[in-house]
């Protein structure tokens, strides 16, 4: 071996700590000189944190990171920079409006100030770059006019314009199409080839296998291991690595059993929808969910679910397919046909979409049957209606607060929770669309969503759950439905849920392959 | 904000008392600033002050004229009021109360001296409603439908409103225009008729303008509409948070457009009460120097954006408007109404601030990383 | 009648004349909203200007060599402070950018602090004791069509061409003009970068502001050329719209303000050669095609190629990571 270089960059027994999380713990990796290095994991599993550490937003709680096995201490981004540390966002920094070469000129605050800066000569070193890397690039053209492909271009332009000689990319193909994907692919390699070395974050296993030299696993914040295992199977079982048993034994008692003639409350057939880019988000999407039944979408996110599940709450509109409720066509587009055929929809944004924050609680609580009676008496609201309803919710939902006419805003996490649940519940819904449900909750407010939420199906409500949280969509859910760039790929019955074969299913992988 | 050693917090509680002390402070600590910028400049703030507290209100028929002063600010009051509260910067008002000035006046004109007075003064709300939120439906439809910023289309159109004001009795000889007597020398309006003119109601040491009853009427029937009506209750969510009002169901275009008209017909009825109770001709160049509309944001900010506030608030500003006409002259200084409602707006920003958020003292950057974040 | 009488010439030369005030005040505000802040003050500032030159020119004596420096020195620094509560508020405190603006120009505007430092200071009962006077600019003043139209203009609209080229120098081909534009493109980004984003907004909202305070000196030093209350009518919001009108660039708005500069003194000209257009449409022909182009502007494709920085208007706060 080659022992004699030093890794191009290390972390020595990293920690690092938030309020209530460990995100990393004891990591310890290293990535050779030359090399493409994939971190692999799940949601929560530490990738961002660490990248994070390597690029000097974050300093460790405890550990060290090396840099050419010299120690190094980053104080801010700028001495990651400047110790050729580079890191491509998922969400892109560019500025529609300015052009390539601008964009790359913004780098730094501590290029010198004074007077011209000389934009040709920029654009040539610009071209030069993007002739010895292969990274077609006009510098002339604004970014609004590139696609999202060559947009991801300019940013590892921009990175190697500040001559780093490690590039770190968080889930580079989120936003890639497949062809734009393989090139990426040989940019990579190329680039390791010519003595960089290249990190790259991400939860699809092919492509972690078929590129990447050496794969770190995380999982819950450790580091499980390294490894230069290209097969998949190994990959997902080192990503996901659970007891299958366990699993099983937590949700035995927990969950009824949905009666075999329980009508289907939601059909979705063949749905397709462009995200927000225009790219493809769902392709050709069917699933059911029957009265009294949970069932879960697993999968990382970023995968279509958003898109799911504002298409079926009206928040978007579908290109093509269909939703019943049931038997009922849902109208493409409207807010409120959903909330008039009964579909009620918690999101993951609480008090962004969810809640209006200055109104009360109560209020809140009224929010989607204020037409009616008898909160309304066209057209007048009668607010006696309102905070006597508000009140009883709150007493039967247990939420914590003052009164009812307490704004909003001031409620904890978990209260906000349940004041989104406790409206989305109460009206008799036929279906219920929630996504992550306990994102962000600390652990008694997490058992008493899923308590509501098993209580709710075993009502007869017919409940989609979508969440990035795979123990809790095992825990909960009948079936579990996985998700992955906009398909589902395959639905299976709790007792037959193999966790391993979930794993390879949230990374992209159909079969089991050597 | 760490350069300056502390920052801003969002409060996480809001003290009973700080609504109401925030626009009694704000304007009390307008007061206090300027007393020092009158001071300054060699002025004496008392008896500035007392002398404009006795025209404004004690002094004989002194509150009868400040009601007159206040009736115009209670409308474009109200429209701004209404507006912002949804998020909607209609700055607008003055043009709006100048085509509620036309259109009250035309058909008050139109209607002639033949009509029962109650019928020519009902004519001239409607119709200067009816102006009012023609012109303010402009910069709705326009924000709604194309997302252009209302401020400076509602802007653009007070300069338009007032070239059309001055077209018709200045550059044309047009309905509105005297054309006999003194008229066809020096351009002025027709005077509309005797009983177009609206009444007053006379309790002995007040007297109450039409417009001024008619204005309290209409802000006890706004705030009805806000805390008691589904209207009122959509504005409340649209106005703070436009997603959760689309999730539930509300339409935040039609909204927005039917606010804009509604912002624009309050100014319009302004309009409309200024030619029935006190000029009783369209008056370009009289309406151009009163600048009613953007007084009307003052108050509108110092009352929260709380129509029935509005009315007390728009007497204050009155008072003000008032003693700083009756008192203007050579012993006076000039200018100091609008010193004065500048630095209430100025305060009342300030105030909104210190209700909202606590100044704590800055700590380390390190800090900052304390957020939760997923991994 | 000589070629320079014609009408046309007359017309150009007026337009740059009239034109001159409006080009120092969209200037200015074109760097506060580069900067992302918006400043509705501009017409309280430039009265503010305005009253603070000719109290110097009136007041101070001594050649015009000295005073008139002075006078537009305190022009500026009077505007600025004006535009340094703005910023305050708007970016420290972070209310609405909107209110402040309005609360600027009603304070300091037509009835507020210029008329009341007017009357402290005792102005507006004689025209100014120095003023900028017309050049004859290489003795070329006479020249045919050219003459009138570039060379007998003041100092001060010589300074503003300066200027114009300078700021559209200084915003598209240095460093700081790229780190400006990318704190109003997108101050997180900027600020990721590194860039001190409260400090860009401060230093060129105040800035901006002593270009309207010239531009105010340009009304009571230049053009009336005394203190009369209110004198700006109004320009300082054209002013605005022309920053819209200009595309936010420097020299569009140049073009943009020697039309109004044109159509404001168009129909004076008209009227004085007995020619009687309808003054109504001439006048509101700015406004209208103000709110035409704002609409085509606001159009999101079209935004992306034309227009508006695009955090004009939100306060900035980092977010907590």
């Amino acid at each position: 071996m080659e022992a004699a270089i030093a890794p191009a960059v290390a972390a020595f027994h990293v920690t690092k700590k938030f309020p209530g999380v460990i995100a990393n713990e004891d990591v310890t990796f290293d990535v050779r000189v030359g090399e493409v290095h994939a971190l692999l994991g799940e949601n929560g599993a530490g990738k961002t944190t660490l990248s994070n550490i390597l690029t000097g937003l974050y300093r460790p709680d405890s550990g060290w990171i090396e840099v050419s096995g010299e120690k190094a201490d980053f104080q801010s981004p700028r001495d990651a920079i400047a110790a050729g540390i580079g890191m491509v966002h998922q969400h892109f920094r560019l500025i529609p409006t300015f052009s390539v070469a601008e964009n790359i000129a913004l780098g730094s605050a501590h290029d010198p100030i004074g007077g011209r800066f000389n934009l040709s000569e920029i654009e040539e070193r610009i071209l030069a770059l993007s002739e010895s890397f292969d990274l077609a690039v006009d510098p002339r053209a604004k970014v609004w006019q590139l696609s999202v492909g060559e947009q991801q271009r300019v940013e590892i332009i921009k990175v190697l314009y500040r001559d780093a000689r490690v590039l770190i990319m968080d889930e580079p193909t989120a936003v890639l199409t497949p062809v734009e994907s393989e090139v990426l692919a040989s940019t990579l390699q190329a680039m390791a080839r010519s003595g960089r070395s290249v990190v790259f974050i991400s939860h699809k296993l092919g492509e972690v296998a078929s590129i990447a030299d050496r794969v770190t696993v995380l999982r819950d914040g450790r580091a499980v291991d390294t490894v230069t295992e290209n097969s998949v199977t190994a990959l997902a079982s080192l990503m996901v690595g659970r007891d299958v048993e366990t699993v099983k034994r937590s949700t035995e008692a927990t969950t009824h059993r949905v009666a075999p003639d329980a009508p289907r409350v939601l059909e979705i057939d063949n749905l397709n929808a462009l995200g927000d880019r225009g790219l493809t988000a769902l392709d050709g999407v069917s699933l059911s969910v029957r009265a009294g039944e949970i069932v879960g979408v697993a999968g990382v996110a970023g995968n279509g679910q958003r898109e799911l599940v504002e298409i079926l709450a009206g928040l978007r509109r579908s290109s093509s397919g269909t939703v019943l409720v049931d038997g009922e066509s849902l109208e493409n587009g409207s807010t409120r046909h959903p909330i008039r055929l009964g579909v009620s929809y918690v999101p993951q944004d609480r008090m962004g979409t969810g809640l209006a924050p200055d109104l009360t609680i109560a209020e809140n609580m009224a929010l989607k049957k204020y037409r009616r009676p008898p909160v309304s008496r066209p057209p007048f609201i009668r607010q006696t209606v309102i905070d006597a309803e508000g009140r009883e919710l709150m007493e039967k939902f247990d939420v914590r607060a003052p009164s009812e006419t307490t704004p909003t805003r001031r409620l904890s996490g978990g209260n906000v929770q349940k004041v989104l649940l406790s409206r989305e519940m109460s009206g008799d819904p036929k279906a219920l669309v929630i996504a992550s449900p306990t994102q962000g909750l600390d652990v008694g407010a997490v058992a008493t969503v899923h308590q509501l939420l098993l209580d709710a199906s075993a009502s007869g409500v017919g409940i989609l759950l979508v969440s990035e949280d795979l123990d809790e969509v095992l825990a909960l859910s009948h079936r579990i439905a996985v998700i992955y760039e906009g398909r589902i790929l395959d639905v299976i019955d709790r007792d037959d849920a193999d966790v391993h074969r979930i794993g390879l299913l949230m990374g992209g992988e159909m079969e089991e392959s050597a | 904000m760490r350069g300056f050693g502390f920052r801003l917090e969002p409060r996480s509680d809001l003290p009973k008392w700080l609504p109401w002390a925030v626009p009694v402070g704000s304007f009390l600590a307008a007061l206090v600033v300027g007393a020092i910028v009158l001071g300054v400049t060699g002025q004496n703030p008392f008896s500035v002050y007392a002398r404009i507290v006795d025209r404004a209100f004690l002094s004989e028929g002194a509150f009868s004229g400040t009601l007159v002063s206040a009736t115009p600010l209670l409308f474009t009051g109200l429209c701004a009021a209404v507006a912002f509260r949804i998020g909607f910067f209609n700055i607008g008002g003055e043009g709006q109360f100048v085509m509620g000035a036309i259109f009250g006046s035309g058909i008050a004109l139109k209607l002639g001296a033949d009509v029962p007075g109650v019928f020519a003064v009902a004519a001239m709300v409607v119709f200067g409603a009816v102006g009012g939120g023609l012109w303010g439906l402009i910069p709705g439809i326009l924000k709604a439908r194309f997302r252009t910023n209302e401020i400076i289309t509602s802007l653009m159109l007070n300069y338009i409103a007032a070239v059309i004001a001055t077209y018709l009795i200045f550059d044309s000889n047009s309905f509105w225009r005297e054309l006999s007597g003194s008229g066809a020398v020096f351009p002025k309006g027709k005077v509309i008729p005797t009983v177009a003119w609206w009444p007053k109601l006379d309790l002995g040491s007040v007297i109450i303008p039409f417009g001024f009853l008619l204005g309290m009427v209409i802000a006890g029937w706004l705030s009805v509409l806000q805390r008691k009506t589904r209207f009122g209750f959509e504005m409340r969510v649209v106005g703070g948070a436009p997603t959760t009002a689309r999730y539930a169901g509300m339409k935040p275009t039609r909204l927005i457009i039917v606010v804009a008209a509604l912002s624009g017909a309050l100014a319009g009825i302004g309009g409309a009460t200024d030619i029935g109770n006190v000029r009783h001709i369209l008056d370009p160049k009289g309406l151009q120097q009163s600048g009613f509309g953007y007084a009307g944001i003052v108050v509108a900010a110092l009352a929260r954006l709380n129509p029935v506030a509005v009315v007390f608030v728009a007497i204050l500003l009155g008072g003000i408007t008032n003693a700083g006409y009756a008192l203007r002259g050579p012993d006076f200084p000039s200018g100091l109404v609008g010193v004065l409602q500048g630095l209430i707006l100025f305060c009342t920003l300030g105030g909104e601030v210190l209700a909202r958020y606590r100044i704590t003292r800055s700590t380390r950057v390190s800090d900052v990383e304390t957020a939760l974040e997923s991994a | 009648m000589s070629i320079n009488d014609n009408i046309f010439v007359v017309i150009m030369a007026s337009a740059i004349f009239y034109g001159t005030p409006l080009v120092f005040a969209s200037l200015g505000e074109v760097f506060s909203e580069r900067s992302g802040v918006l400043n509705l003050g501009v017409e309280g500032m430039m009265l503010l200007g305005a009253v603070a030159a000719a109290c110097v020119s009136t007041n101070l004596g001594g050649p015009a060599v000295v005073v008139l420096p002075l006078a537009l020195l305190a022009a500026m620094v009077a505007a600025g402070l004006g535009a340094a509560i703005h910023a305050f508020l708007t970016i420290t405190l972070r209310v609405n950018q909107i209110i402040s603006g309005l609360a600027l120009t009603i304070f300091a505007g037509a009835a507020g602090l210029s008329s009341y430092l007017a009357g402290i200071w005792g102005l507006g009962k004689a025209p100014v004791s120095h003023q900028f006077l017309r050049l004859d600019l290489f003795g070329l003043a006479d020249a045919p069509i050219v003459g009138p139209i570039l060379f007998h203009q003041t100092l001060l609209t010589y300074i503003s061409w300066a200027l114009v080229i300078a700021a559209s120098f200084y915003l598209f081909k240095t460093r700081m003009g790229l780190h400006l534009r990318a704190v109003g493109e997108s101050p997180q980004t900027a600020d990721s970068v590194g860039i001190p984003v409260a400090r860009y907004r401060y230093g060129h909202v105040i800035f901006g502001g002593t270009f309207a305070g010239i531009a105010g000196a340009c009304f009571s030093l230049m053009i009336v050329p005394q203190w009369v209350d209110g004198m700006t009518a109004g320009q300082g919001w054209i002013a605005l719209a022309l920053v819209i009108f200009g595309f936010w660039r420097p020299d569009l708005m140049l073009v943009g303000a020697y039309l109004f500069g044109a159509l404001s003194s168009l129909s004076l000209t008209l009227q004085a050669r007995g020619i009687h257009i309808s003054t109504a449409l001439l006048t509101a022909l700015p406004y209208v095609m103000t709110i035409v182009v704002l609409v085509i502007v606001s159009n999101t494709a079209s935004r992306r190629q034309l227009g508006a920085p695009a955090a004009l208007g939100k306060p900035y706060e980092r977010e907590e990571r």
